[in-house]
């Protein structure tokens, strides 16, 4: 029977202490036990006051995502002996999930996730009245957000999310794959209004595309997906005056005329405004050579290769 | 004082659908429940939720009532089965205009059925195998378009009355701020699901405690049938997770260790897809007689083929490749019958209201109308929920409507709760919480199955008393007020200990098999002594049994067979 070390983040307010600490329990457990269930026989076998949240341990109900040695799991769908051999560290250390603030142990408080979901419109908004039955829907576009359906709201991608560390503000990816569901659903009579709701500040364009939220994701919402997907809609619908969209578009444009990409034209077609103020950033960046010399910059040769592979990415969207 | 015209104690499908049918009605109704609400197990249901839309091949909802009446064993309320059947094509359609993603057709764009047990036509609406999770989810972006407001991680201790015994309001602990207290309301609404956890393997959450269960039974409500549970065919052996029923409604096989698809001998007819009951039994005989493999039995899904298995049954290989570290497809699951559904619950009439206490109403699993009896269709749990949870909510606005005046909620209420809890916490010796639940949920297991007998469950009754007084001297470990989980389950046990022993009572006096009490020494189904419900009261902690009628309306009891 394996034996580990489990070093469990502990913050207890109540005690009266005001920092948070780390505190080892050791349990000799079975070789396929969660390490949900080892945290609960820890609670229950060595000490009541350790905190946790959790409720179906079959990875449906979303409560239990801390981070094991690191990365976000849900920890009643990780056995323990897969986290050793994952990390390739003998002692299990359990952190709460990033981006919040500990309430006690491993709870933390969840309002900004639950609020920052509310502020997507996370329901439908159809355009008229209700049919008597149910509304005909093709089955390839119910499918189209079935991805996204699948997200329970664990917060993992939260946890894991760069843009919301450098921006607590940042939506963040699960509100966006749900905002991505509601959008792309064939019966929602907001789509515009729903792109117009998702850019700008702190919205979908904001997303730095660490691809941390894929990658953790316990479910396979892959909501960095859905986000480009919003941005996709956001291009269809028009909405394209946010900076994050102009960025892109300039992208485009320069690949179409150079065939590669020519930051001098960029930055001032992204943000026309704000770009002389980046003056003295663009100096220095000359100086250090990160910059061609002219803003003309010669133009590649195959553009028709390039012009190829932009429409064929334009297709598969 | 916090007050509001309707509290909903619980938000899973039942309480949040009561929660929006009497906001709909124009009341104050509020919502409290002691996880957040998309974290209530009702997002655990997998399969899907019948209805007689007539999608696949024709169908009425005549056949649906049948269905369920013979799935019932009989001792379902009809005229209850009939208001269920009846409302189920307006419910699922309602809640496709709010935005559920049901899995479609091919061609027609209409929400797919898929066949479920006991059902004579494919009836069964679902998305994927996470049709739970979807209703759920679109029950919670109604709740928050309207703005209900909703207490969340509020655990409600108490149910409270007035000097008539009138329902008017509850006691709560705020598990993130540490406080205690009152929340007055013109009727309560409870609907906090099963008490599965009284058993062990259950497919059930471990939130799943029966709390409203346990509250109205202190306060001189009566529990309705609490003898019958219900053990799923298909559950994990594992941890006791559940498999759907959708994997045989979809064509899946049970195999015992020779490979025979054994179902043909119990349920010639209707093979994998008997009624639960039917199938577990045969499982459990199955095991019993040497034909398992370290048991369990196996689900096997191979045939379906990757495709189907990836576009109808995503979540269950998922769990299959976590728990069981099995791959449903290459290779069959190992699987058991485990606690999963309880057929009893709180005594409430067709509008789920309590005929013992006015302003108490209750929905869903911890409700008892009946419209299950003696055992539950698949694919009929999710339909109760929202369609008598839909009724509660419209009947407790009504109720409030005709009952302005403002609740005489005594003021001692919150302090008495704090008192209780204070002195819990100040004890410092004794036996912990866990020790209890463990050992309540294996005899539970062990003696009061899927096959129970006379002296056997004797002997569960003696082992539930010894726990009831043991538990007189449990201690809580953790003494702070933030979050104690460590008090919460503590509560929890003894609400678990209480219902336990209505379960335990009532199936040693039913001296017959019917649906899921199934008794070796009274093997067959006894309709002239007990065709009736029971109902539990507590009295000085003591379990007292009464009976009353089942409603009939045109369906004779017959023969049932699959």
């Amino acid at each position: 029977m394996p034996a580990t070390t489990f070093r469990i983040f502990r913050y207890q307010p109540d005690s009266g202490e005001t920092e948070s600490y780390h505190q080892d329990f050791q349990l000799e457990h079975g070789e396929k036990t969660t390490l949900l269930d080892a945290i609960l026989r820890i609670q229950n076998e060595q000490d009541g006051t350790v905190a946790v949240r959790y409720s179906c341990r079959s990875a449906i109900c979303g409560s239990c995502a801390c981070k094991a040695n690191g990365k976000t799991v849900l920890a009643c769908m990780m056995q323990v002996e897969h986290v050793k051999t994952d990390s390739g560290q003998e002692i299990v250390q359990v952190d709460p999930i990033g981006n919040f603030t500990p309430i006690k142990d491993l709870v933390v408080d969840m309002t900004p996730f639950w609020d920052k979901f509310k502020a997507v419109k996370p329901f439908l908004i159809p355009d008229g009245p209700a049919p008597e039955k149910e509304r005909l829907v093709p089955k390839a576009a119910m499918e189209k957000i079935a991805k996204e359906s699948k997200c329970i709201l664990c917060a993992a991608c939260y946890s894991e999310c760069n843009s919301l560390a450098a921006d607590p503000e940042f939506v963040g990816p699960a509100a966006f794959a749900w905002g991505y569901r509601f959008a792309a659903d064939e019966r929602d009579g907001q789509r515009k209004n729903r792109a117009k709701l998702y850019s700008g500040e702190h919205g979908v364009w904001d997303c730095t595309r660490c691809m941390f939220c894929n990658e953790r994701c316990p479910k396979g919402v892959d909501p960095r997906d859905a986000i480009e997907k919003l941005g996709s809609i956001a291009f269809q619908e028009k909405v394209t005056s946010d900076k994050g969209a102009r960025h892109a578009k300039a992208f485009l444009i320069s690949l179409r005329t150079g065939g590669k990409l020519n930051e001098i034209l960029i930055a001032p077609y992204t943000d026309p405004i704000g770009a002389p103020f980046n003056a003295p950033l663009a100096l220095r960046m000359a100086q250090k050579g990160k910059l061609p010399k002219s803003p003309l910059t010669h133009r590649v040769k195959d553009r028709d290769q390039v012009k190829k592979l932009i429409k064929n990415v334009k297709e598969t969207i | 004082m916090r007050t509001h015209d309707v509290v909903v104690v619980g938000a899973g499908l039942a309480g949040m659908r009561a929660a929006i049918a009497a906001h709909e009605a124009g009341v104050d109704v509020a919502l409290v429940t002691k996880l957040h609400p998309v974290r209530s197990h009702s997002g655990a249901a997998q399969g899907g939720i019948n209805a007689a839309l007539g999608n696949e091949t024709e169908d009425s909802t005549d056949n649906h009532t049948f269905d369920t009446v013979k799935g019932a064993d009989y001792i379902g309320d009809q005229d209850a089965i009939e208001i269920l059947c009846q409302r189920a094509p307006l419910e699922i359609y309602q809640l496709e205009h709010w935005g559920a993603v049901f899995s479609r057709q091919e061609d027609s764009g209409k929400i797919a059925q898929r066949p479920f047990g006991g059902a004579g036509f494919p009836r069964t609406c679902y998305a994927a195998d996470l049709t739970g999770l979807v209703i759920l989810h679109t029950l919670y972006t109604v709740c928050v378009k309207y703005d209900i407001p909703t207490y969340e991680e509020w655990f409600v201790t108490d149910l409270v009355t007035d000097d008539d015994g009138h329902a008017v309001g509850v006691v709560a602990y705020d598990m993130i701020h540490g406080t205690i207290e009152t929340i007055g309301a013109k009727a309560v609404v409870m609907a906090t699901g099963g008490a599965g956890r009284v058993y062990r393997p259950s497919t059930n959450a471990h939130a799943s405690t029966g709390d409203a269960m346990g509250m109205a039974l202190r306060k001189g409500v009566p529990l309705k049938d609490m003898e019958f549970m219900q053990f799923h065919p298909t559950t994990l052996a594992a941890n006791g997770v559940l498999v759907t029923e959708g994997a045989r409604g979809e064509g899946g096989y049970l195999l015992n260790k020779d490979g025979d698809r054994f179902m043909t001998k119990y349920a010639p007819n209707k093979l994998e897809l008997a009624s639960r009951d039917v199938v577990s039994r045969a499982e459990a005989t199955e095991i019993m007689e040497g034909r398992g493999i370290d048991g369990c039995v196996m689900l096997d899904l191979r045939h379906l083929g990757r495709d189907r298995i990836m576009e109808r049954l995503p979540q269950i290989r998922e769990l299959a490749i976590a728990f069981a570290g099995t791959d449903p497809i290459v290779e069959p699951i190992p699987i058991r019958p485990g606690a999963h559904y309880h057929m009893g619950g709180v005594h409430v009439d067709n509008w789920g209201a309590a005929p013992h206490m006015p302003g108490l109403f209750a929905a869903g699993e911890c409700s008892c109308v009946s419209v299950h009896g003696a055992n539950r269709l698949g694919g009929n749990s999710l339909l109760e929920a929202v369609v008598f949870g839909a009724r509660a909510g419209e009947a407790s606005a009504a109720y409030v409507q005709e009952h302005s005046a403002a609740p005489k909620v005594p003021s001692n209420a919150a302090a008495d709760t704090q008192a209780r809890i204070e002195n819990l916490l100040s004890r410092d010796k004794g036996i912990r919480q866990f020790e209890i639940r463990d050992e309540l949920a294996g005899v539970m297991q062990e003696k009061v199955g899927v096959y129970r007998s006379g002296p056997v469950l004797g002997e569960a009754k003696r082992t539930v008393t010894e726990l009831r007084e043991r538990f007189q001297s449990v201690v809580v470990d953790d003494k702070g007020k933030t979050f104690n989980t460590d008090l919460i389950h503590t509560l929890e046990t003894g609400f678990l200990l209480d219902l336990a022993d209505c379960m335990v009572t009532g199936a040693i006096a039913r001296t017959e098999s019917r649906g899921a009490h199934s008794r070796t020494d009274f093997t067959e189904r006894d309709d002239e002594n007990w065709m009736k419900h029971t109902l539990s009261y507590l009295d000085d902690g003591e379990v007292r049994l009464d009976y009353s009628e089942v409603a009939m309306t045109k369906y004779e009891p017959q023969v049932r067979s699959y």
